[in-house]
Formats: C-alpha cells, sequence, structure tokens
C-alpha cells in the first residue's frame, strides 16, 4: 500500500501542468497540442494510477482537446500497438504520437450501446479482399482522421476494420453539435462497400476498447471537477458580499467543502480503478464501471454547484465550469452508460440468479 | 501509488471474519433487542486479541500495524457485527486506551494497557457534555488542584461505555478563562469518590453499546493522574481523531459489504411476478450503489490508515474528507437495504433494519457532518 505518487511522477505532474499553463488552449488544435505533449512522456504513460493523475491536468486545461487526443493515441493507438502488425505499427504508431496523424475509433450504431445489441457493420470476403459495409454514430475525431478503426463483424467473429481516410465508399457527416465539447470533431460515419486489405482486419476483445474508454471518461471527469472546484474555489474567496468574501458564507464554503470531498473521492476511486486494471485483478472491470458511475454522476454536481457558487461570472459562456457541466453529461452517457454499468454491477454482486 | 493489502493482511481480516461469525454474531439480535451490553462478546475480542491490537506485546497488545488494525474493524462489520458493538470497542481500543497509551507516563501505561488489551477492564472517554457537543471548548467541567489533588466537577454527556466503565479518560478545564488551551485530560477509575454514571440512555441505534453521563461532584483525584501536561487535553482529544476516522469507520464500510451480501442473497430467493428480485434492474441499481459506496468509501479511509502507518501527523482535510464521505454516504445504501427487503426489511429479524439504525451515528458521533465541512472549508 502507498497512496503517494513517487518522486518522478511528481515532478513530471509539476512539469506537466506548467506546460500547459503556458499553451492557451482555446487556439490550439488537437495537431499542435499533441506536439507539445510529444516533447513528455504524457503519451506513454501506461494504465496506473499515475495516468488518471495526468489526464486530470490534460482534462482540467481543456475537455475537448483532451477527449480528441486521448481516443487517437491512447484508445485508437492502443489497438493498433496490441493488436496491429509491424507494418501498421511502423507507419502508424509515430505519426499517432508526434501529432501528424489522427485516429478515430467507431464502436457505436444508431443503436449506439456495443453492449446491448449486435453490431450491424459487416465485412465479407471477396477475392483476397474485405468489404465493409454499416454506418456508424457519434465518432469522436472523425472530420480530422487519417485512420479509422471501426467495430464489425466477419465471419460470425467481432473485429475491428482498420480503414484509411480517403478510401472509397467512406464518408463522414457535417459535424454534429453536441451539448459540450465544442471543440472536438464529433460526426457520423458511412461506409458502402468500402474495400480493405485483410491485413487490415484486427481481431481484439471490444470489451477491452470500451475499458480504455471508460477509463478516458473517468479522467475525463476528474478535470472537470478540479477545473470547476478551482474555479469556485477562488471566485468565493475574492468574490464579497456584505462585506465579507462568499466563503464565509455555510452556503458557500459548506458547498465547496462537499465539492472538495467528492473531488478527493472520485481521485482516489479513479486510481484504484485503474491500479487494479493494471495488475490485472479479476474485480477490475466491476470497480471500473463502479468508479466511472461515480465519477461521472459526481462530475455533474460538482460543475453544478460550482455554477451555483459563480453565479452571475458562471452563467456567461467559457469558463471552466461552464465548459465541465456541459460535457458532464457525455461521461454519464459514452463508454458504459451509468445504467449498462449498474446493471453489471449489480450482475456481479448476485453472481448466478 | 498502489493499494495492495500484504498476504498477511488479508489472511488475518478473513480470520477475524470467521472468529467473528461463530463467536460474536450469532448473539448480535438478542442483545440489540435487550438494549444491552454483551460482555461476553467483548472479553471475546479481548481473548482474540482484537482490543489490543495495535499495542505493542509487552503491553499485552498484539503489534499490529496502523493498516491491519483497521482492517480487523472492517472485518468485524463485514462479519455481521453489529454497530454498537464496534463503537465499544472503537470507544475502548482508542479514545480512552491509545490516549493513555500515547500520553501516560510508564507507569499509567503499565497499570491500564495490559489490563484494557485483553478486556479485563473496560474504558471510556469523556468529551462531550449536555451543553458542549460540536463547540468542544465551551465546557463546564472543571479540574482544580488543591495540594497534591485535582478536584473536578461537571457533567459529561453521550459516553460510550460510561455504564460499563472500570476506567475513563475525562477532559476538564484546569484553566476555566481560555478556551481550547485551557483543556486537560484525567484518568478516572470506577468507585473514585463523586465520580458516577448515569442510567443508559434508549437511543436509536447502537444500541448494544451503553451510553451515559458522567457526574463529576467533587470528584478527587491524585495529581498524578492527569495524562501528560496541564493544557494538552485538546491536543490529545484531536489525536484521537486519526483513529476515529479510520478504526471507528472501518467497520460502517465492513457493514456496507455485510448488507450487499445480504441483499444479494435476498434478492435470488424473493420471488414476485414469477422471477427472483434479482432480476429487475431497479434491485441491481441499489446492489450497484452498495458496491459503489463500499469501493469509495474504502480508499479513504485507508489513506488515513497508511498515513498515520507513515508516522505522518494527520492531514486534517483528508480526515475530515473521510468522515464526511463516510457519515453522509453511507446512509443511502442502508435505507436501500431494507427497502429491498420490503416489509420483512422493516422487521428485525433480517438485520437491515438494525444496520440502518445503527448506521445514522455516522453522521453525528465523533464530530457532525456540518463540523466536518466546517474545517474542510476553513482549509482550503
Ligand atoms: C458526444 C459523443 C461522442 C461520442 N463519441 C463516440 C466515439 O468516438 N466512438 C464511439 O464508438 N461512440 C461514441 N459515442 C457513442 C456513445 O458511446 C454512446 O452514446 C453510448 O455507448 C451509449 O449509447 P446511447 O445511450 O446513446 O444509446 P442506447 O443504448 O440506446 O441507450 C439509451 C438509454 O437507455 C439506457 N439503456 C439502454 N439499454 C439499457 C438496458 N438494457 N438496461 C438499462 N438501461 C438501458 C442507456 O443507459 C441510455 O440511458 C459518442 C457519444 C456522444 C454523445
Ligand atoms: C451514540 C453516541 C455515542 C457517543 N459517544 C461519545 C463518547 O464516547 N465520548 C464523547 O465525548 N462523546 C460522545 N458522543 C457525543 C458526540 O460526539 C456528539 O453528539 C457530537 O459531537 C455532536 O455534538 P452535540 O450532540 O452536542 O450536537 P450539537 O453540537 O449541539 O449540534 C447540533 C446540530 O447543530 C449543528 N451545528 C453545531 N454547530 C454548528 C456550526 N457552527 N455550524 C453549523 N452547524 C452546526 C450540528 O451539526 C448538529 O446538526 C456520542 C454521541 C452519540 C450519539
Amino acid at each position: 500500500m502507498n497512496f503517494d505518487f513517487n518522486q518522478s511522477e511528481q515532478t513530471f505532474l509539476k512539469e506537466l501542468d506548467t506546460l500547459l499553463k503556458g499553451i492557451n488552449c482555446k487556439n490550439i488544435d488537437v495537431n499542435e497540442l499533441l506536439k507539445e505533449l510529444a516533447k513528455t512522456d504524457y503519451l506513454k504513460i501506461e494504465i496506473s494510477p499515475f495516468l488518471m493523475a495526468a489526464m486530470e491536468i490534460l482534462s482540467s486545461y481543456t475537455q475537448s482537446l483532451f477527449l480528441s487526443i486521448e481516443v487517437s493515441t491512447r484508445i485508437f493507438g492502443r489497438i493498433i500497438s496490441n493488436f496491429g502488425n509491424d507494418n501498421q505499427k511502423q507507419t502508424i504508431l509515430p505519426g499517432l504520437f508526434d501529432g501528424k496523424l489522427i485516429g478515430a475509433v467507431a464502436l457505436s450504431e444508431d443503436s449506439m450501446n456495443i453492449d446491448n445489441e449486435p453490431l450491424k457493420t459487416k465485412g465479407y470476403r471477396e477475392d483476397d479482399f474485405i468489404i465493409v459495409n454499416g454506418n456508424k454514430s457519434y465518432v469522436v475525431n472523425a472530420g480530422i482522421a487519417d485512420y479509422f478503426a471501426v467495430a464489425g463483424r466477419i465471419d460470425d467473429k467481432d473485429a475491428i476494420f482498420l480503414i484509411e481516410k480517403g478510401t472509397n465508399g467512406l464518408s463522414v457527416s457535417d459535424r454534429l453539435h453536441t451539448i459540450g465539447y465544442d471543440g472536438t470533431s464529433i460526426s457520423n460515419l458511412y461506409l458502402k462497400d468500402c474495400k480493405i486489405n485483410e491485413t487490415n482486419v484486427l481481431y481484439p476483445k471490444l470489451s477491452a476498447i470500451r475499458m480504455w474508454e471508460n477509463q478516458v471518461l473517468i479522467g475525463a471527469t476528474l478535470g472537470m471537477m478540479k477545473a470547476s472546484f478551482e474555479s469556485a474555489k477562488n471566485y468565493a474567496k475574492t468574490h464579497k458580499t456584505g462585506g465579507k468574501p462568499i466563503i464565509a458564507y455555510q452556503e458557500i464554503g459548506f458547498k465547496l467543502a462537499e465539492m472538495l470531498t467528492t473531488l478527493q473521492t472520485s481521485q482516489l476511486f479513479a486510481y484504484r480503478s485503474c491500479w487494479l486494471y493494471g495488475i490485472g485483478d479479476k474485480e477490475a472491470d466491476i470497480v471500473t464501471y463502479s468508479a466511472k458511475v461515480f465519477c461521472g454522476e459526481s462530475a455533474e454536481k460538482v460543475a453544478s454547484d460550482a455554477l451555483q457558487i459563480l453565479s452571475g461570472a458562471g452563467v456567461l459562456c467559457g469558463n471552466p465550469a461552464e465548459e465541465a457541466y456541459r460535457c458532464s453529461k457525455y461521461a454519464q452517457i459514452a463508454g458504459t452508460s451509468t445504467e449498462i454499468s449498474r446493471v453489471k454491477i449489480g450482475d456481479a454482486a448476485l453472481g448466478r440468479l | 501509488m498502489e493499494f495492495a493489502f500484504t498476504k498477511e493482511q488479508l489472511m488475518f481480516k478473513q480470520e477475524v471474519i470467521r472468529f467473528a461469525k461463530k463467536e460474536i454474531v450469532p448473539r448480535v439480535q438478542e442483545f440489540d433487542l435487550k438494549e444491552d451490553f454483551d460482555v461476553e462478546s467483548f472479553r471475546k475480542l479481548g481473548e482474540f486479541g482484537i482490543l489490543g491490537l495495535h499495542f505493542p506485546e509487552e503491553y499485552s497488545g498484539g503489534g499490529a500495524d496502523v493498516v491491519t488494525t483497521v482492517l480487523a474493524g472492517e472485518a468485524l462489520g463485514e462479519a455481521g457485527v453489529d454497530g454498537g458493538l464496534t463503537l465499544a470497542y472503537g470507544a475502548h481500543s482508542f479514545l480512552c486506551a491509545d490516549t493513555i497509551f500515547r500520553h501516560g507516563t510508564e507507569d499509567q501505561r503499565r497499570k491500564y494497557i495490559p489490563k484494557l488489551a485483553k478486556g479485563e477492564w473496560i474504558g471510556c472517554m469523556g468529551l462531550t457534555e449536555p451543553d458542549a457537543g460540536s463547540d468542544v471548548a465551551s465546557m463546564k467541567t472543571i479540574a482544580e488542584k488543591k495540594g497534591d489533588k485535582y478536584i473536578l466537577n461537571g457533567n459529561k454527556m453521550f459516553i460510550t461505555n460510561g455504564p460499563v466503565a472500570d476506567v475513563a479518560v475525562v477532559y476538564a478545564k484546569t484553566d476555566p478563562k481560555v478556551q481550547h488551551a485551557g483543556i486537560s485530560a484525567f484518568i478516572i477509575e470506577k468507585g473514585t469518590k463523586g465520580f458516577s454514571a448515569g442510567k443508559p440512555l434508549i437511543k436509536m441505534g447502537v444500541r448494544t453499546s451503553l451510553t451515559s453521563e458522567l457526574i463529576l461532584q467533587d470528584c478527587e483525584i491524585p495529581k498524578e493522574n492527569i495524562l501528560g501536561k496541564e493544557g494538552e487535553g485538546f491536543l490529545m482529544a484531536m489525536q484521537t481523531v486519526e483513529w476515529d476516522r479510520s478504526a471507528l469507520l472501518a467497520p460502517f464500510v465492513g457493514a456496507t459489504r455485510y448488507l450487499l451480501k445480504k441483499c444479494s442473497d435476498y434478492s435470488k430467493k424473493r420471488i414476485q411476478f414469477g422471477k427472483p428480485i434479482g432480476s429487475y434492474q431497479a434491485i441491481k441499481h441499489k446492489l450497484a450503489n452498495m458496491r459503489i459506496f463500499v469501493e469509495a468509501a474504502h480508499s479513504l479511509v485507508y489513506r488515513i490508515a497508511w498515513c498515520k502507518n507513515q508516522g505522518r501527523p494527520l492531514n486534517h482535510l483528508e480526515a475530515a474528507v473521510a468522515k464526511l464521505f463516510v457519515g453522509d454516504y453511507s446512509l443511502l445504501p442502508s435505507n436501500d437495504a431494507v427497502v429491498l427487503h420490503g416489509g420483512y426489511g422493516y422487521c428485525h429479524e433480517y438485520d437491515v433494519e438494525r444496520i440502518f439504525r445503527d448506521g445514522r451515528l455516522a453522521p453525528i458521533g465523533g464530530g457532525t457532518s456540518d463540523i466536518q465541512k466546517m474545517i474542510i472549508s476553513r482549509l482550503i
């Protein structure tokens, strides 16, 4: 047992924070931010509590770019590094990690939750090629991606079809306008008779990809809460009414206390779920679902409380709490939704009925 | 950062669970209904080594580290031991015995710790007063020095183990003119002239721990019975907070594990509309919330324990966070557990109503949730 990050991890986290403080994340695109991050070890961190702490810092500066970067490097990148062949690794991975290439992962379809419905996207063989047909919904990075990892079925098996931008039959919808993530390219994806090489069919476990997605979303919620809490706290200490800073009123001070309690609980929850996953514990999936439910719902509450404290200043667009509030819903919906997560946690508690 | 227990710790936890299920749990319902302290169970805790777990072996303790000690508290809850007995244990071992051990002279240690560690004697701690709870510094109990004696006058309120204690650590003002710095701690033994306990209070929960007033009426004790020096009492009380936020919270976490198991077993057996109720998502939702609470609270409690193990001074913010979370968030799972059992949940036999009642102490005892929020809001 050890509740501390080691010295080098602590130094890294401080340096990452300093780096990001110096960048205006509202005026920079994914590729540029990736180039900055490539100067650090951020993109190389293995699944561990330290990864969560690093994600928290990045996502506290920018929700939109965080999601885009994580989907491209952590989720798409892991699909290639864990399941791709040597050639794919050599042509794709270096570009992903220095911001020259962007990846997207398309799991969801019109009934979007892959946990509930069999996938309709299908590949069939024709000569030495695979022909892929299907529609994908809400794909992060769709408009900017160079490569798409598209989940579907072939030979009655789950598979990932690796499809390059510009492939005949691949088209991307207009950008979807979503409640949060205004800086993320999110679109639907259509595949009509897309022809790919057999080597571009990979066979990862789709549930593992969902779990990585869940971890990214948990990391996102930590940043939402941190940014919301910090902005509300700073405001409460400086903004005065009745001759006192508003933190001196219990209605405000106690709200901040609850917010910090929720943030700290979420942090430890996230760290521990990631630690369990990293050591391959058999409870890792269930604890990750648990953490995702807790952190997702907490993020909305903490952001909402922050807005309450920021009051007039909070309803103005562009402040961190307002952004977090809008993005927080997503963490409860995307990945394994809070409803599906609770059902899975309940099922695990019951064992066989 | 890593969260692993050692193999020995995990094995010990299982041993405690086995012991408690066999030796203690079978009597829990009976004593809760009688609203009586189960002396036999308490002595058994002593024989098994729980009461003195963290004291050095030379004082008849178990020499265990803090994390193991906290794990034992969680194990008692998980086994189904009621909140009354775990509170009696907490007040005895940590609020009373540990304060004597940490701040007492070698003579005081030798005299009290072995007896308390073995459970031959029962200890209690008196801080709260009828008119001074959250506002500790406003206490009215006075200790006046006269020659080689202290004369104590005042009343203490809500004192766990009060009616059964052989020895009490009592806080009183040696200098009523000042606030915190005027508080000192004293050891008072049962039978001391002018020292008595009131009748046990009738309580909503934790009923197998007896709670009463302590009455000090010209209570005379030798001046050697002071713990440490005059004016150090408040710090001593604050130091017990380390245990209060770890070892005394752990049974609530364990009890929720127990609830989860009970509820899951019940959900599999109970058939309504032709199906086990566990097949309904609304039931799974409740089970999930119990699990989520357990996993969330776990790390908060063991963070306090681990930091104490490292010999670090208590982080008051983290301690208040743990207390506030466990206090407030443990209420929902115990409420859900009652509802999940339907009408049976409302009846004593199924344990869940008792755990519901016991759990209501969590946001009150040892500093209310409001006070935790006050501490946190001052520290941020
Ligand atoms: C902004 C945004 C970006 C996204 N980016 C991506 C991406 O990059 N790649 C990708 O693959 N996907 C992406 N998604 C899709 C996301 O993963 C899905 O929205 C998610 O899987 C949940 O599906 P759904 O709730 O939208 O649909 P549904 O599954 O239809 O669920 C509808 C509602 O019913 C509940 N529900 C459904 N079935 C059950 C059941 N059996 N029991 C109990 N409750 C149930 C759900 O929890 C939900 O509340 C994105 C979504 C959004 C909003
Ligand atoms: C079963 C049981 C066992 C106990 N065992 C012991 C024991 O062994 N030894 C011991 O010394 N004590 C013991 N206590 C006492 C316990 O610690 C106190 O009850 C607790 O600290 C609260 O004090 P109080 O009851 O006087 O409430 P009060 O302090 O009077 O508080 C009343 C209400 O006002 C709120 N409040 C108070 N001040 C403020 C403020 N400034 N801002 C906002 N809200 C405020 C509180 O949160 C609470 O809701 C025990 C209590 C119980 C119920």
